[in-house]
């Protein structure tokens, strides 16, 4: 509508004012023209009521009716933004932080990543100089800070109580006991390797003396320290260096898995993989070559060269058996009386004659060690091994270790307890009710309202380490700065502020750390010192000193002579590995969804622990997969369900630790789901038992498994070759599968098949980035399968876990996966060795076991024969990124397309989620949201094993309600960087692309006006690679012939998985090559055995056809 | 009738009938005048409902209902209330659209290609063939829609119309040119069948006994009054639709066999897809087309129209693509051998063999051994034979897709990420709602229009040849 100018109100009085002599006579003429210059408007000159006057009015009448519409505004929320900006602070810039994350050996040296305030990704510190990547625990803790079910008040007994009050509480403990010199008093902690603990704890010694200290862990690892202090007489702990060992043997000891510090040792163990180039001067030595002996089947055993599978009883004998070999063979003056020891073991002698010459003709360059679940004489045997060998003191430095605390049982009869962290409730129950029976007050500091929070006085929430001050040390000794990153969430204390208070001061923990830090500095607190201290996150020059140390030849045959010779394990009387699990730890981190959706790295299992044994076990005792089995011995008893695992220990079951809860959301989804509980059946503290009978309950169990399948099917997938194979033809990668036989196409001149429609960033090369073009090279050689890359990937792309059901449904929706393949002489895999007690049931669930032999069923792989001693391979699997991506072309919507730089990206807001890109990708690395993952609650899932069961709890749809306590957290672990997709969108590894942006926007920062934009190699690190303790993954621009992943890709044992499909994927591996000793029994790479067996084709000769004339061989 | 016919003939001229045996079997049978064919046929519509009707119809809206709740279920919760996982990303959705889609090929068949090739024996089949197809059509449409992860956009941007980025539809998609392909089928299929229809309404309209029924039918008519210029645009028009539908019977289902064979599957990746489903699409549709007129002929007492002789002709074109069918699964197997890509062999393996083993031999059973019983004259004039033959027929096909489909998803080629796919009670019931609504448009068809062109019908009896003894106009009757 036209606006025309209003009317100016007219006086009454006074002079009149006119536009025009028409307009003082307001003549007919004057509102003819008005009309016909103003039509819409004109009326206005007129009408006695206006439109405006006709509004005012009605609002007016409806306000005093009142209908007034003011109560419907929504409420006012002011915002105000930062009246002044915090220095350094740029909204959107993440910050970083030097901390470290305590474990129970030592502390894992962090950079941690500060997204508006929220930690939200954690990193290695780089600048630490014993830096070793991370693990999954490491990369999970950040949710565990988010974790809705942390203890998040004060209680006393139970009820809601204040903070202040809980701390005077604790002011007047202390004074109590001050008063009677602690009588009475004891505090049980879990090991910690804080210098600011050492400090408390020997104040507190000194004001209460006679308080009980004592120190507990569920799975302990104070063996070692133990061992080395006893073979040398002084209180000395081990540091095992593994990159400088050429031959390693390890006696149950999974130090690639189980073990504190994988991590570290991971990384030194992959350091003596990695080959730079085929020396065939170097020969076998090219490479480290690792002996295992182990009852359960561990990532050191699927990594292992050669193994050796006994029970965990017998580790002792084998252990015996070679040390006996390694002395007598080294010349070694020493020698033991462990005949009687070494017999029982029934082993074959040229494993251990071959495997003890080889470890001595690398003498000096040899490692031994034993395994923390195993008993002292193991670890002594060890040591002798390492002496003999020149390794104690060189590749075995010892380091100087605290003298060992009180153990758990040595409180009872204290009238108060202080209990800080650890949940002996759960892992230790016997001990602690024997424990707590006499104990008038419990204090307890823990992360979770958890077991041990049952009847305490008072329960403390403990701050999570990201929230914390304090410090500890790397396992080298190196001093670590604990800064926090947010302020407690609820409030929480921290260990050392619960000590300081019982000691009489009120200071706080960082008060505390810093009074550390001084005195760790001279006395004075020198501020320089502790900002460069909190920026570094490490005090440089406070590594450890080697002690040197003399083996104590006296004392470990004393240890030696009390040893027993073991009896083997039978049909009646088995035995029993406690193992600390890949996901849960001992039990610690079971509330982690996280962790608890990571499939185990070997069985793969997810959401669940199992009682894994082998097939002949299985076999004698009648029992199938997901039979439900009562465990019982001397009294104790447990009850968990059957899972065959290949490669373990004849009549050994493997129980791993830390299911079973009956608390939190995720801890106990339900009565099923979550595993069983194995410490009911383990003596605190022991490794294994012995005598243990099973019987059948007739119930069963549903495993979730992420890879049904163990067999590559002759697939060359993952390739291999041992050192002598790779020496002789370096490129025998290249040799395999289709793309071997390309002779007959037609080839462009730089030796690629030529396609008949090319790519059109080859036809038109102006497309694509002449300054990046990213690619990465995995090598599977270090890659040790441990699994950390998955949870980095997972905290940082905003990956949701889906729940249990859902995962047996097959819609886990992590971007990257480990596959873990077993491999076995294909002769014993024709030979079939069904178990025909299994036959009827396979009948009845997966169809005719007439054609089992035609098509591998998922089922019956567990009831053959060469599962009993399979080699394992590793391969991380993630989107390949190819250059002529068959997802692409196929969907209709343009929602995943490439970048000019060569990565195949996904527009989730375009995608409808038609999900053929997954369909047509062969690597099926891409994942699709079935649900609303993000926005469905947490706990209360139950397993929809039912085919028409539809009560799966985990996701009402648009009905049901999430806690709010669950969106406020847990939303907060979220990278603000990468989008949270909704349901029913596609989404799969982009190569890390926010990094790849943020880096190429510094760099562009950085370059101003010259033309420098070329991101540095080494600037962008995908999360996988940053996390991973191997360094097994190496990413960078393709475009620049000297970054890493560059050279990587010209080495001969470059390959690209399902190369023949002429995608041409920009992620390649680099072929595994193993270190089998020829000398040994079954020195075979069984995954080339099979792919020859299937192929009638070798690798090994020409380019992978059989010799000339040989046209059968041809075939494929 | 034109105005010569009336006069008599000398009997001088007369012509001698033909001899008995090389006397054509006549389409309708008992000699039935064209008035009988005109008030038989429209009576199915005018008289009260048979009393199975009524029945049939609520079980198949109970049905249909059914589909649309577990739609609602589906949209507003996600599609995960499905049984489809990774790898098995398509399953139920996808074989039950290839399913129907496949069924509606025998309406195009019938009415075009053997309207081409003067088959007149299709005209008492090709009406109720055409509004089969029209149905499958729309039951086929629902899946690929309803199957997608955000049916909002995918409403949005699966038709060509380019964003305000300038991004339009990936048109190497094969899911685009399925878009394509269905809408142009479903569109030709409608205008063929209704043009079809037309003189036909206008009989129903002439016939009518109320007003709304007048009304309604002479809407719809089009004002047709069966002038000789009238009738020659129709007959143009159906001339020119025909020819229009012809290619279309092909095309769609070779586009929809791209779905798989343009991927690289095992399994999915051949270039015999497009003939092996079109006669797939043709064998499943008559297979469909006698579930559906073998009972009705006896229900609506149409044995005459659709005699005996109708049902052994589309029992012969049953044999002959079902040889096809079995052809093509015999040479999928010889080039999976042949062609030396261990890959695919192995997915062939696994099809016949793998834990899908008995989906593939229910495949096999139905469609390979079933239409060769076909190969006996008793068999296919035994009307409770023909109609179980069918049924496996059916069964047979819908196996074949989800065999295609599922087996070859479940284990592909790295042998880490293979699975294995269950259903759920939604894909079930989502299945089976959608035989509710085609039944329920079936129904409704039947009763409301006529099910068979009576026009067309009238134009092959003898009565209809001038010429003929019983020609003309003598013995009455009407148009």
């Amino acid at each position: 509508m036209k606006v025309i100018p209003p009317v100016c109100p007219e006086p009454d009085s006074g002079p009149q004012y006119f536009r025009s002599p028409e307009a003082l006579a307001d003549s007919p003429e004057l509102r003819e023209w008005a009309e016909k210059e103003f039509p819409a408007g004109a009326s206005e000159l007129s009408a006695a009521e206006s439109r405006r006057d006709f509004m005012k009015l009605m609002s007016a009448s409806f306000m005093l009716a009142g209908f007034g519409l003011t109560g419907c505004r929504r409420p006012t929320e002011h915002i105000y933004p930062f009246g002044k900006q915090p220095e350094g602070y740029t909204h959107g810039v993440a910050q970083h932080f030097a901390t470290a994350m305590p474990t129970r050996t030592g502390a894992v040296p962090l950079l941690a990543k500060s997204s508006d305030g929220r930690p939200t990704k954690v990193e290695a510190n780089p600048l630490h100089p014993d830096q070793a990547g991370t693990d999954q625990f490491v990369q999970a803790s950040v949710l565990g800070l988010y974790d809705p079910d942390r203890a998040q008040y004060f209680r006393k007994n139970g009820s809601i109580a204040k903070r202040e009050e809980a701390l005077d509480a604790l002011s007047v403990l202390g004074r109590k006991f001050a008063a009677n010199q602690g009588q009475g008093l004891a505090i049980v902690a879990e090991s910690s390797s804080s210098p600011t603990r050492t400090r408390l704890q020997a104040a507190i010694a000194a004001k209460f003396p006679n308080a009980v200290w004592a120190s507990y862990d569920a799975v302990d690892s104070s063996i070692h320290a133990r061992a080395a202090s006893l073979v040398t007489g002084k209180s000395v702990q081990p540091y095992f260096k593994f990159n400088l060992a050429k031959r390693i043997l390890s006696l149950d000891c999974d130090f690639l898995g189980g073990e504190d510090e994988m991590y570290r040792y991971t990384r030194d163990f992959a350091k003596g993989r990695k080959i730079a180039k085929a020396d065939e001067a170097k020969k076998d030595d090219l490479i480290n070559r690792l002996y295992a002996v182990e009852s359960l089947m561990t990532l050191t055993g699927g990594n292992a060269d050669h193994r050796l599978r006994v029970a965990p009883s017998q580790v002792a004998a084998v252990a015996a058996q070679l040390a006996a070999e390694v002395l007598k063979q080294s010349g070694s003056s020493l020698s033991f009386d462990i005949a009687a020891l070494a017999a029982g073991a029934k082993v074959d002698s040229k494993w251990i004659t071959e495997c003890a010459k080889d470890l001595v003709a690398h003498k000096g360059a040899a490692l031994v060690v034993a395994g923390q679940r195993q008993p002292l004489a193991v670890h002594v045997l060890a040591h002798a091994m390492n002496e003999a060998l020149g390794a104690l003191g060189k590749i075995v430095e010892l380091h100087p270790a605290s003298s060992p605390a009180k153990s758990l049982a040595d409180v009872a009869g204290a009238e108060t307890i202080i209990l800080l962290g650890a949940n002996p409730a759960y892992t230790a129950a016997e001990v602690w009710s024997q424990v707590t029976k006499t104990a008038k007050t419990i204090v307890r500091l823990g992360y979770h309202e958890d077991e041990s929070a049952s009847g305490v006085a008072w329960h403390l929430p403990a701050a999570h380490y990201l929230e914390s001050w304090g410090d500890a040390r790397t396992s080298d000794g190196t001093v670590v700065a604990i800064q926090p990153l947010i302020a407690p969430l609820f409030g929480g204390l921290t260990e050392s502020e619960v000590l300081a208070r019982l000691a009489g001061t009120n200071s706080s923990a960082y008060e505390l750390a810093r009074e550390t830090f001084a005195s760790l500095t001279g006395g004075v607190l020198d501020e320089e010192k502790w900002k460069k201290f909190l920026h570094d996150g490490f005090l440089s020059g406070t590594r450890s000193t080697a002690v040197s140390a003399s083996f104590d030849r006296a004392a470990a045959a004393a240890e030696l002579a009390k040893a027993a010779a073991p009896k083997a394990p039978s049909k009646g009387e088995l035995e029993v590995v406690f193992h600390r699990d890949y996901s849960v730890d001992d039990g610690r981190y079971t509330n982690n969804g996280w962790l608890q959706e990571l499939p185990d790295p070997i069985t793969k299992i997810v959401w669940d622990n199992a009682v894994l044994l082998s097939r002949e076990t299985a076999a004698q005792l009648g029992l199938k997969n997901g039979d439900v089995v009562a465990i019982s011995a001397a009294g104790r008893s447990a009850e968990g369900a059957v899972w065959i695992q290949p490669g373990m220990a004849d009549f050994t079951l493997g129980l791993a630790l830390g299911y079973g809860r009956k608390w939190g959301r995720i801890a106990c989804l339900d009565k099923f789901s979550v595993g069983f509980n194995a410490y009911p059946l383990r003596v605190t503290g022991v490794g294994f038992i012995s005598g243990v009978s099973v019987k059948a309950t007739g119930r069963t169990h549903q495993f979730i498994c992420t890879q049904d399948h163990w067999t590559l099917h002759g697939r060359p997938v993952v390739r291999e070759a041992n050192v002598d194979q790779y020496l002789a033809k370096p490129d025998f990668a290249k040799n395999f599968d289709l793309d071997a036989h390309t002779d007959y196409l037609v080839k462009n001149p730089d030796g690629s098949i030529k396609n008949i429609y090319e790519h059109p960033y080859k036809t038109h090369p102006k497309l694509a980035s002449q300054t990046h073009q990213w690619g990465m090279v995995v090598d599977l050689n270090a890659c040790t399968g441990c699994s950390a890359c998955v949870i980095a990937c997972q905290s940082e792309n905003n990956i949701p876990i889906v729940g249990k059901d859902q995962v047996a449904k097959g819609r886990e929706l992590h971007w990257m996966r480990i596959d873990r393949y077993y491999t076995a002489d294909p002769k014993k895999k024709q030979q079939g060795g069904m178990i025909d007690a299994f036959l009827s049931n396979a009948a009845g669930t997966q169809g005719n076991p007439e054609t089992v032999n035609l098509v591998e069923r998922d089922e019956l792989q567990a009831t053959k024969k060469w599962i009993d001693d399979p080699q394992v391979v590793t391969q991380p699997m993630m989107c390949q990124h190819c250059e002529s991506a068959p997802c692409e072309s196929v969907c209709p919507v343009n929602a995943t397309a490439h970048d000019d730089e060569g990565v195949n990206v996904m527009a989730y807001n375009r995608c409808v989620g038609t999900r053929y890109c997954a369909n047509n990708c062969a690597w099926k690395v891409r994942r699709f949201n079935f649900f609303d993952y993000n926005k469905r609650p947490i706990g209360g899932g139950k397993l929809a094993s039912d085919l028409f069961s539809s009560n799966i709890g985990l996701y009402k749809g648009p009905l049901g309600n999430r806690p709010g306590d669950e969106i406020d957290l847990v939303t907060m672990a979220r990278n603000p960087d990468v989008t949270v997709r909704m349901r029913g969108v596609m989404e799969k590894c982009t190569f890390c692309q926010q990094r790849i942006e943020s880096a190429k926007i510094a760099q562009k920062v950085k370059a101003g006006a010259s033309d420098d934009v070329q991101v540095k190699d080494g600037a962008i690190k995908t999360a996988c690679q940053q996390a991973c303790p191997a360094d097994a993954i190496a990413f960078g621009n393709l475009l620049d012939p000297k970054s890493k992943v560059s050279l990587l890709k010209q080495h001969d044992r470059n390959y690209t998985v399902l190369g023949f499909l002429d995608t041409k994927p920009r992620t390649t591996y680099l072929a595994r090559v193993r270190n089998v000793n020829p000398a040994m029994p079954d020195a075979k790479i069984w995954s080339l055995e099979e792919y020859k067996d299937v192929t009638h084709s070798d690798p090994m000769k020409g380019h992978g056809h059989a010799p000339e004339g040989d046209k059968k061989g041809a075939k494929h | 009738m034109s105005a010569a016919a009336e006069h008599h003939v000398p009997s001088s001229v007369k012509i001698a009938p033909p001899p008995a045996e090389l006397e054509r079997q006549p389409l309708v049978l008992q000699n039935r005048s064209i008035g009988w064919i005109s008030d038989h046929i429209a009576g199915i519509c005018e008289g009260p409902a048979p009393k199975w009707w009524l029945p049939a119809l609520l079980m198949s809206v109970s049905l249909m209902t059914m589909m649309f709740g577990c739609i609602a279920y589906l949209i507003a919760t996600g599609v995960g209330v499905w049984g489809l996982n990774q790898p098995v990303a398509w399953a139920w959705d996808i074989t039950n659209f290839v399913f129907w889609i496949g069924i509606g090929h025998a309406g195009t068949l019938i009415s075009a290609i053997l309207f081409l090739l003067r088959q007149k024996w299709r005209t008492s089949v090709n009406r109720a063939a055409e509004a089969m197809t029209l149905f499958a059509v729309a039951c086929a449409g629902i899946f690929p829609l309803i199957h997608v992860g955000r049916i909002w956009y995918a409403l949005w941007w699966l038709p060509p119309i380019p964003n305000n980025y300038g991004i339009w539809p990936q048109f190497r998609s094969p899911l685009l040119w399925d878009v394509f392909a269905v809408s142009t089928y479903g569109t030709v299929s409608l205008l063929f069948w209704y043009t079809g229809l037309i003189p036909d309404l206008a009989t129903m309209r002439d016939r009518a006994t109320s007003k709304v029924k007048k009304f309604l039918y002479g809407l719809f008519a089009f004002g047709w009054t069966g002038s000789n210029r009238h009738w020659s645009n129709y007959e143009k028009a159906y001339l020119l639709l025909a020819g229009l539908s012809t290619p279309l019977v092909l095309s769609v289902h070779s586009i929809v066999s791209f779905d798989f064979a343009v991927s690289q599957l095992p399994g999915w990746h051949t270039t015999i897809f497009p003939p092996y489903f079109v006669a797939g699409a043709v064998f499943s549709g008559f297979g469909m087309v006698l579930t559906l007129l073998v009972p009705l002929r006896t229900l609506c007492k149409l044995e005459d129209i659709v005699t005996v002789r109708h049902v052994e002709l589309m029992c012969k074109v049953i044999l002959a693509t079902g040889s096809i069918v079995g052809y093509a699964y015999g040479m999928e197997f010889f080039i999976a051998w042949y062609g030396g890509n261990p890959y695919e062999l192995a997915a062939f393996k696994n099809r016949a063999f793998g834990p899908y083993w008995w989906s593939y031999w229910w495949m096999i059973s139905c469609n390979v051994i079933s239409p060769h019983l076909f190969w006996f004259k008793w068999c296919r004039t035994n009307m409770v034979f023909v109609f179980i033959v069918t049924i496996f027929v059916n069964i047979g096909m819908w196996f074949e897709r989800f065999v295609i489909i599922v087996t070859s998803l479940h284990r592909d080629y790295i042998p880490s990420s293979w699975g294995y796919f269950k259903p759920t009670w939604v894909d079930i019931c989502t299945f089976v709602g959608s035989f509710g609504l085609f039944m329920t448009l079936f129904l409704l068809f039947m009763r409301y229009l006529p099910m068979i062109a009576i026009s067309e019908v009238k134009g092959v009896t003898p009565q209809a040849d001038p010429h003929h003894p019983m020609g003309g106009a003598k013995h009455g009757g009407h148009h």
